[in-house]
């Protein structure tokens, strides 16, 4: 990856961060769009899985940091989501936008398992109910969002030809 | 190249073990540890993302709550505008209940129901008729003074002269009696129209501008002592024989929404002590100021009188001792006769009435005898 590469996917990383933490409250849907998850996957699949994991930690530990009593379960949702989008790199983010709008919503998706499985929060009816009802909510409008950001942001993403 | 790989590949599992391992020792560390690293981060890396944050939510609930704020706001405004209103309301029914305690009895209470048409403005129809007790030619009274005289009485309602009507007449005279006349509407055309006058006050009298004028009683219809207006100033007519007032009236018809109407046995007894509240507080006020004058005045002579009686006694024990003979001594008595005099009721200053100036020794014991001179 060149040096303009590494800008572009930089900037990229920050503006979904920054969507996260001002066009997210904004919306206020019941089921969230999650850029930070968009923000690790699309940075994901430009490292190694080393890379993407220590990624996913750093983000995931601090979007913890917001709720202390789960520290940690952000963080190991991230990284396992990480490292599978960086080992799937290969299958996915190729130009098809259903392919890639399958492969975010997946990745909430697994998030979503991880995390509320291992933040021992929810339990019996009501995880069951997050994880079969809104989670895949979350996961659908957060695959629009990233579809409609690929859309956006290719050009930009995209090296010119020549 | 597949060791390489392979070494790679070592790498991100090792990766992955070692965050995985961070991230449950995170999971199962002790709140006394977990909450100083997520702090730690709030503070410095989400800090500014916070804010942003804040602001997002802050935005989001403005908007939400843009509709509801605006309909709130748009009530309030609404009330608002009747709230002035309310008040004046709310004043004049004061001043009514003030009026009705000072009547105690003999009235009927009852709301001027004002007409919009053109002759409207020479009379009110009342809200108390003849079964409520009104009768023809019962006075209208507002806390402000005389509004008019009942003409047309009906079971429920009555209509009221006003005393803009031109056929309205009322005896009246100045408030210390001095001079008496009859008011009555002052027919002309602009903003005179709205003032009153009184005709017939004899040449010899004047009434200063700014004297109340009352209704004296005379003809037997309004009870002395209800304000009519205040003197404006002589106005010029053809009577050379008697004087005219242009007189402000004490009550506006169209501002009158609640009048009492003065049931004739009410008449009959008088209604002196009811507009003239200010007046009595005023000359009980000056009674207490006077009588304090007084007794101050009684004090501070009885204080002198007695100074000056121990003056006398330290003077003769002198002459005593002085061996000037018994019978040459003066009285005491004898000499405040001759002193007393002296002390004028009006020459006593409050400022010398001070309680320590009789324990002050106005004479020493040896000082200088004054010999009698028989």
């Amino acid at each position: 990856m060149t040096i303009t590469g590494i800008f572009r996917a930089v900037i990229t990383f920050a503006v979904l961060v920054l969507l996260h933490f001002t066009l997210r409250p904004l919306l206020g849907w019941r089921a969230p769009i999650d850029f930070l998850l968009l923000a690790v996957l699309t940075a994901a699949v430009r490292v190694r899985p080393a890379g993407a994991v220590l990624i996913g930690f750093t983000v995931g530990l601090v979007a913890d940091s917001l709720s202390p009593d789960t520290l940690g379960a952000g963080a190991l949702a991230m990284i396992f989501v990480a490292y599978l989008a960086s080992w799937l790199k290969a299958v996915f983010f190729a130009d098809s936008l259903p392919l890639n709008a399958m492969f975010f919503f997946a990745g909430k998706w697994l998030f979503d398992i991880v995390y509320f499985i291992a933040e021992h929060r929810l339990s019996g009816i009501d995880l069951v109910q997050q994880l079969v009802l809104w989670s895949p909510l979350s996961a659908a409008a957060t695959a629009l969002a990233g579809v409609l950001f690929l859309i956006v942001t290719r050009p930009f993403l995209e090296p010119a030809p020549g | 190249m597949a060791r390489l790989g392979r070494s790679n590949n070592r790498i991100d599992s090792t990766v992955l073990v070692i965050c995985a391992v961070l991230s449950l020792i995170a999971l199962v560390l002790p709140t006394q540890v977990r909450e100083p690293i997520a702090s730690g981060l709030r503070r410095s890396i989400l800090a500014p993302l916070l804010r942003l944050q804040q602001s997002a939510e802050e935005t989001r609930r403005a908007l939400t709550m843009h509709d509801s704020v605006v309909s709130r706001r748009d009530s309030i405004a609404l009330r608002e505008m009747g709230v002035g209103a309310l008040e004046t309301e709310n004043a004049r029914l004061r001043e009514i209940l003030g009026l009705g305690s000072r009547l105690k009895w003999g009235f009927v209470p009852a709301e001027a129901l004002h007409g919009r048409g053109v002759r409207d403005e020479f009379g009110v129809t009342l809200s108390a008729g003849s079964r409520a007790g009104v009768l023809k030619l019962s006075p209208v009274v507002a806390p402000e003074g005389l509004v008019g005289v009942v003409d047309n009485v009906d079971p429920m309602i009555s209509h009221a002269m006003v005393w803009t009507h031109p056929d309205f007449r009322v005896s009246a005279m100045s408030e210390d009696a001095s001079a008496f006349g009859i008011v009555q509407p002052h027919l002309e055309s602009g903003a005179g129209r709205y003032l009153m006058e009184m005709r017939g006050v004899p040449f010899r009298t004047s009434i200063k501008p700014g004297t109340m004028v009352v209704s004296s009683g005379l003809g037997g219809v309004y009870p002395r002592g209800i304000p009519i207006g205040r003197v404006i100033g002589e106005t010029k007519t053809a009577e050379t024989w008697a004087r005219t007032y242009l007189i402000r009236p004490a009550v506006f018809p169209a501002d009158v929404y609640a009048v009492m109407i003065l049931r004739p046995d009410r008449a009959t007894a008088g209604v002196d002590n009811v507009w003239a509240v200010g007046t009595i507080a005023d000359s009980s006020v000056r009674k207490v100021v006077a009588a304090g004058d007084s007794l101050a005045r009684t004090a501070a002579l009885a204080e002198a009188t007695a100074r000056q009686a121990v003056q006398d006694s330290i003077t003769r024990d002198s002459l005593r001792r002085a061996g000037v003979p018994e019978q040459s001594i003066v009285p005491p008595d004898s000499l405040a006769r001759v002193r007393r005099p002296i002390l004028r009721r009006d020459s006593v200053r409050v400022d010398t009435t001070h309680r320590d100036t009789s324990r002050r020794a106005p004479a020493r014991r040896d000082s200088v005898p004054v010999p009698h001179n028989p």
